[in-house]
């Protein structure tokens, strides 16, 4: 099996690097944006930017389409290979297929962010992976400061190098993988992310891109992967790619910016479900996936896109439109329309210097409006079990659709330590079946969790038999933080982040479940101070009554001084009698100068009784 | 009241209880009986052994738990340093004579006028000039000498720098020896003039450095006119902190889409490496290179006026990040586009194309036919060689005098700048732990400040010396490193009411009981003595 594995790995590594070493012979930059029409009214819009930089280049600092920001990080972080995800939302496989890249460049919710770097020993690497994260902080705007050792584990089985590494850096290249899911992907990490192109927002694709739009899209993906590659007989090259997934709601994308309040439509505009037996002319079923499909490039993305980059590869067109070739689709001045021969795409060839639109009408053809999505190979969603506070299950539904093929994949898990799993209780078992089935786990590499130091990885190599549902399930034991380890947030909960799915075989794919929020018991963070109330008083009573008991002396009560609130104010009276005749007499003694004060009556009760009540 | 009394008998009781108590209460209460001695002795002993509990045992301990390390930093030294009164920056330069052409002892009576008309002319003393005979075969750099003076014979007086060593060749018509009696001579004058010139800005900029920190006034040299102090103050707030390595970042930016690469390694390689090849001892350079296109700078004006240059660096699009890995980075700019400068006076033509940003680096504004794609090593040239002249500039080096003497300069102007600069960090440090005395202070601060000292001393000793520049530059490093202190940059926010929260519910219902009873036992005791007192007094009157 371990060697059928490692071949599978070996033909992917060849298979990557072959298809990548036919796009370092192109040109040193390209840019391609790929609009694919979802169900339910959703629009995919993928922006792909590449850029390459010799690696004689790069060395001596001389950085043309290749950003300096990042490469002077790259160089000083000793990194080999970079890739860097922000996230937002989720893909619903269920209406929208497979994944756009095969999965292979998206994240999970937040920021996620893996490379190999150089480094002699895993000390010095923690060191590199530490200086890494807090640049890249700086430069994309993002806390990526706070992967710290918790939050970074060093994948075993999940991640390969998709660059070509010679056999000499190998031995001591080291992966790490970090992972922030409570981070918000917001207009600020865009920003920095147009920067690092060559024509930054200004010409081509890239214009389109607008924090109001992406921000607002149902899933979006930013990625930046950074890989060398060496063509056969050719120079090496480092590859920079820059993608953006964006899946946009076409409805929401169409109302006007000034007045986004949805509104429902008037009831004859309604496109009806007509398969529906209860379909009448008063009663109406709405078809969602064929409605909304009629939108113009300016609409969707709130301007029109100026001409093309200049620097790009003339033999990539810049934009490609996935619809059946059947569905007319109209476009501005000076472009040119090309189909392609799968009869389900068209690309379009763009002049410099013009603005660019393309308009689908509604389309005429009912069965022709879509490409149907493809099925992805797995389908996967995680969730939390149990209830209480003290302890919870997860539990993975992993579904393979294919009614034939087997699917094996790696199931990795990065967990918060303050998650303590227990991997005993952890199996997997088909769906229908009470018992579990321990042929579908096949390998498991786990490394536990070190309070406050490590998170928990764990990584699961298994196997979902054709057409069934496994469900893999295991339980853990939530700890209780320190009082300054709660965030301000902490009843909102813990972000606990995307398990990867790569999945080995039938063909390489990813997926990531989506983030899940773990509520820990939170304390009441007034607690210090009852604390120490409590306890002070408690010792306090204690201390008091023992040296009371120690200190004081018992008689019988009618032996002891008198007390009562009749005793208190002849004593407050006399007192201030006192005073008084003590205030006259020194008045007395001022004018009569010389007259011998009486000496004060000293009150003499008993100070050191106590009173017993019997 | 446990039985329940008949209502006659109550009134009895009322009766009989309130009549004696209007006259005297406490007569009708019975007093306890006496107590035994070691009863009281032991109470005594019991409050006695809580207090000493408490003030022996309890106190230390809370004091020791609750203190704020605080490393012992030698302040008054520190002060001393800042204030000027550790070390006197003297610059003993050496400057050696090769006179070949005069005999031993005419050369040794000019050198004695020479020295003592440099004497008259000097008014600071921490720049000292010390002539010295030099013989043919050493070297000038052997013998540590900061200049070589040639003397040969010739027609007229006349003195010229050598441009590439440090060696003044002067010229003497052969009548101007002066004899061995004479008191004073024009040639050790003219000597003595020229030595002052050309080390006359040297002086001005150490003395400037002096100045501006709190150097005490005896140090302080006198005569600096404001022009020169306008313009020294201008040059260091333009010349950039010292460090051993500089990044250089070449940017080629366009406003369009063209050009899009540029020779810039071969121009360099051609009109800068020679210069930083010079500035090697004393700095390194790392050099990199970037293109941007569709930069659009902060100031779209056709024609720039003098405001519209500090604002024309668009930083929020422009990809300038600082180099990481500590290293400061002077920036060189060639900006692509048809913009112009307006010149200050009207009728001179608009030439200047560049202008310096003092410690950033500089903008050079280069106009090209809209189609170039490629721009050239030749088309590069005259923005480089702006580019050189400014980095002399942003490192601080001296405007006037040959190159080499330039330099030798720049390490003695370093040297005492980093001087100073540790010793007013020192002083700002020990401030620091005066003005707060709640601020922690690891031992790791007091290290640093040892480390600084102990360099700070050996740099005062060496000044003027590679030597002095190599410690000076350590001790300013681990100064900052001191003051910057992680661990004191954030002071804990810990305020009174927080310690009273902490403390009175503990400390309050506890130290109640404490006190009630030491003060009791206190009147007890007194009340004892007196009644013993009285008893002796009747006990004698008996």
């Amino acid at each position: 099996m371990r060697q059928l594995f490692s071949f599978v790995l070996l033909s992917l590594v060849s298979f990557s690097s072959l298809l990548s070493s036919a796009s370092a012979a192109a040109a040193d930059y390209h840019e391609q944006l790929v609009l694919r029409p979802l169900p339910l009214s959703a629009l995919l819009a993928s922006f792909n930017f590449r850029s390459n930089i010799s690696l004689s280049e790069f060395e001596a600092h001389n950085f043309r389409f290749f950003p300096r920001s990042l490469g002077q990080i790259l160089q000083h972080a000793g990194t080999q290979e970079l890739h860097l995800r922000f996230s937002l939302g989720r893909w619903d496989s269920e209406s929208w297929g497979a994944r756009p890249w095969d999965g292979a460049r998206e994240g999970g919710t937040g920021v996620e962010l893996w490379a190999w770097l150089q480094a002699a020993t895993d000390e010095e690497a923690d060191h590199k992976w530490l200086t890494l994260t807090n640049a890249l902080s700086g430069l994309f705007c993002a806390s990526l400061n706070f992967i710290d050792g918790t939050r970074t584990t060093r994948p075993v089985m999940s991640f390969q190098p998709e660059g070509d590494h010679l056999n000499t850096t190998v031995a001591d290249t080291h992966l790490l993988y970090g992972v922030l899911p409570h981070e918000v992907v917001c207009t600020e990490n865009l920003t920095p992310f147009l920067k690092l192109l060559p024509c930054k927002g200004k010409a081509g694709i890239a214009t389109l891109l607008d924090g109001h739009k992406l921000f607002d899209a149902s899933w979006q993906s930013m990625a930046i992967d950074v890989k060398p590659i060496c063509p056969i007989g050719g120079e090496c090259v480092l590859q920079i790619e820059l993608t953006i997934d964006m899946v946009l709601d076409i409805d929401r994308s169409k109302r006007p910016r000034d007045n986004p309040i949805p509104r429902p439509p008037p009831g004859h505009e309604l496109p009806c479900d007509t398969s529906k037996p209860y379909h009448s002319h008063d009663t109406c079923f709405p078809t969602d996936h064929q409605a909304n499909q009629d939108w113009t490039l300016s609409q969707i993305f709130g301007r029109t896109m100026k001409g093309t980059c200049p620097l790009t590869d003339p033999a990539v067109p810049p934009v490609c439109l996935q619809v059946p070739n059947s569905r007319s689709v109209y476009h501005s001045d000076g472009v040119l329309e090309k189909k392609n021969l799968d009869r389900i795409s068209r690309c379009f060839e763009i002049k410099p210097d013009v603005n660019f639109e393309i308009v689908l009408p509604a389309p005429e053809d009912e069965s022709a409006v879509l490409v149907k999505p493809e099925t992805p190979l797995l389908y996967a969603e995680r969730s939390f079990t149990g209830h209480g506070q003290e302890r919870g299950g997860v539990q993975t539904i992993l579904r393979n659709p294919s009614p034939d093929t087997e699917v094996e994949f790696i199931y990795m898990e990065s967990l918060p330590w303050f998650m303590r799993i227990y991997l005993h209780t952890m199996s997997a078992r088909v769906q229908g079946q009470p018992s579990k089935d321990e042929s579908l786990i096949k390998e498991v590499y786990y490394r536990p969790a070190v309070d406050r130091a490590r998170g928990t990885q764990l990584e699961v190599r298994m196997r979902v038999p054709p057409a069934s549902t496994v469900f893999l399930t295991y339980d853990f034991e939530k700890s209780i933080l320190r009082y300054t380890e709660y965030p301000p947030d902490a009843n909102r909960g813990f972000d606990v982040a995307a398990a990867v799915i790569t999945i080995l075989s039938p063909a390489g794919y990813n997926l990531r479940t989506t983030s899940l929020l773990c509520s820990l018991p939170t304390p009441d963070f007034s607690m210090p101070y009852n604390v120490i109330i409590f306890t002070s008083t408690a010792i306090a009573l204690a201390f008091g009554g023992m040296f009371n008991i120690l200190v004081r002396r018992f008689v019988a009560a009618d032996e002891g001084p008198e007390v009562g609130l009749a005793v208190l104010k002849k004593r407050i009276k006399e007192r201030i009698g006192g005073l008084m005749e003590k205030f006259k007499k020194n008045k007395g003694r001022k004018t009569e100068n010389g007259v011998g004060e009486p000496r004060e009556k000293v009150n003499n009760v008993g100070v050191e009784t106590e009173v017993a009540k019997v | 009241m446990s039985a329940q009394p008949l209502p006659s008998n109550e009134n009895d009781a009322s009766i009989t209880t309130i009549a004696p108590k209007e006259e005297a209460p406490t007569s009708v209460r019975k007093l306890p009986p006496p107590e035994k001695p070691s009863d009281v002795r032991r109470r005594s002993h019991v409050i006695l052994s809580f207090w000493l509990i408490v003030l022996l045992l309890g106190l230390p301990i809370w004091w020791k738990t609750t203190t704020i390390y605080r490393a012992d930093l030698p302040l008054e030294e520190m002060l001393e340093w800042a204030d000027g009164k550790a070390c006197r920056p003297v610059f003993p330069l050496r400057i050696s004579i090769q006179a070949t052409s005069l005999q031993d002892q005419e050369a040794q009576n000019l050198l004695r006028l020479t020295q003592h008309a440099l004497d008259d002319l000097n008014d600071f003393a921490g720049h000292h000039l010390r002539l010295q005979l030099g013989d043919e075969k050493q070297d000038s750099a052997d013998n540590g000498s900061a200049l070589t003076i040639r003397l040969t014979q010739g027609e007229g007086t006349t003195a010229m720098l050598d441009p590439y060593e440090p060696i003044l060749d002067i010229t003497y018509p052969p009548n101007t020896i002066p004899s061995p009696t004479a008191s004073s001579s024009a040639l050790a004058t003219y000597i003595a003039s020229q030595l002052r010139t050309t080390f006359a800005e040297e002086q001005a900029t150490i003395s400037y450095l002096l100045s501006t920190n709190s150097m005490p006034s005896e140090h302080r040299p006198l005569g600096l006119s404001p022009e020169t102090a306008e313009s020294l103050a201008k040059r260091t707030t333009r010349s950039l902190k010292y460090a051993p390595t500089y990044h250089l970042t070449f940017s080629l930016f366009t406003s369009g889409s063209l050009p899009s690469s540029w020779d810039i390694e071969m121009a360099i390689e051609e009109y800068m490496k020679p210069v930083l090849d010079v500035l090697s001892p004393i700095h390194n350079f790392t050099i990199d290179t970037q293109v941007q296109l569709y930069a659009s700078p902060g100031v779209q004006n056709q024609v720039l006026n003098k405001e519209d240059l500090s604002s024309f660096i668009n930083a929020a699009e422009w990809p300038l990040s600082p180099s990481i890995g500590g290293a400061p980075t002077i920036n060189f700019i060639v900006f692509v586009g048809n913009q112009t400068i307006a010149s200050a006076s009207q009728d001179a033509a608009p030439t200047s194309q560049s202008w310096l940003i003092p410690q950033w680096g500089t903008v050079y504004l280069l106009s090209l036919p809209g189609d170039t794609t490629h721009v050239t090593a030749a088309t590069l040239k005259q923005p480089l060689l702006t580019f050189t002249t400014h980095l002399l500039s942003l490192t601080g080096t001296p405007e006037s005098g040959s190159l080499p003497l330039r330099l030798s300069t720049l390490a003695r102007i370093r040297s005492a700048d980093l001087l100073l600069r540790a010793s007013s960090t020192l002083g700002s440090l020990a401030r620091l732990a005066m003005a707060l005395p709640s601020i922690s202070i690891p031992s790791s601060v007091a290290d640093g400040v040892t480390k600084t000292m102990s360099h700070l001393r050996l740099a005062c000793d060496n000044l003027g010396g590679t030597e002095g520049l190599a410690h000076a530059r350590i001790a300013e490093a681990e100064a900052e490193r001191a003051f910057f202190e992680k661990s004191m940059v954030g002071q804990l926010y810990f305020p009174d009411e927080h310690k009273i929260a902490v403390y009175l519910p503990l400390l309050g219902p506890v130290a109640v009981p404490l006190v009630m009873g030491l003060i009791n036992e206190i009147k007890a005791w007194r009340k004892r003595r007196r009644e013993r007192a009285e008893n002796g007094a009747e006990k004698k009157e008996q």
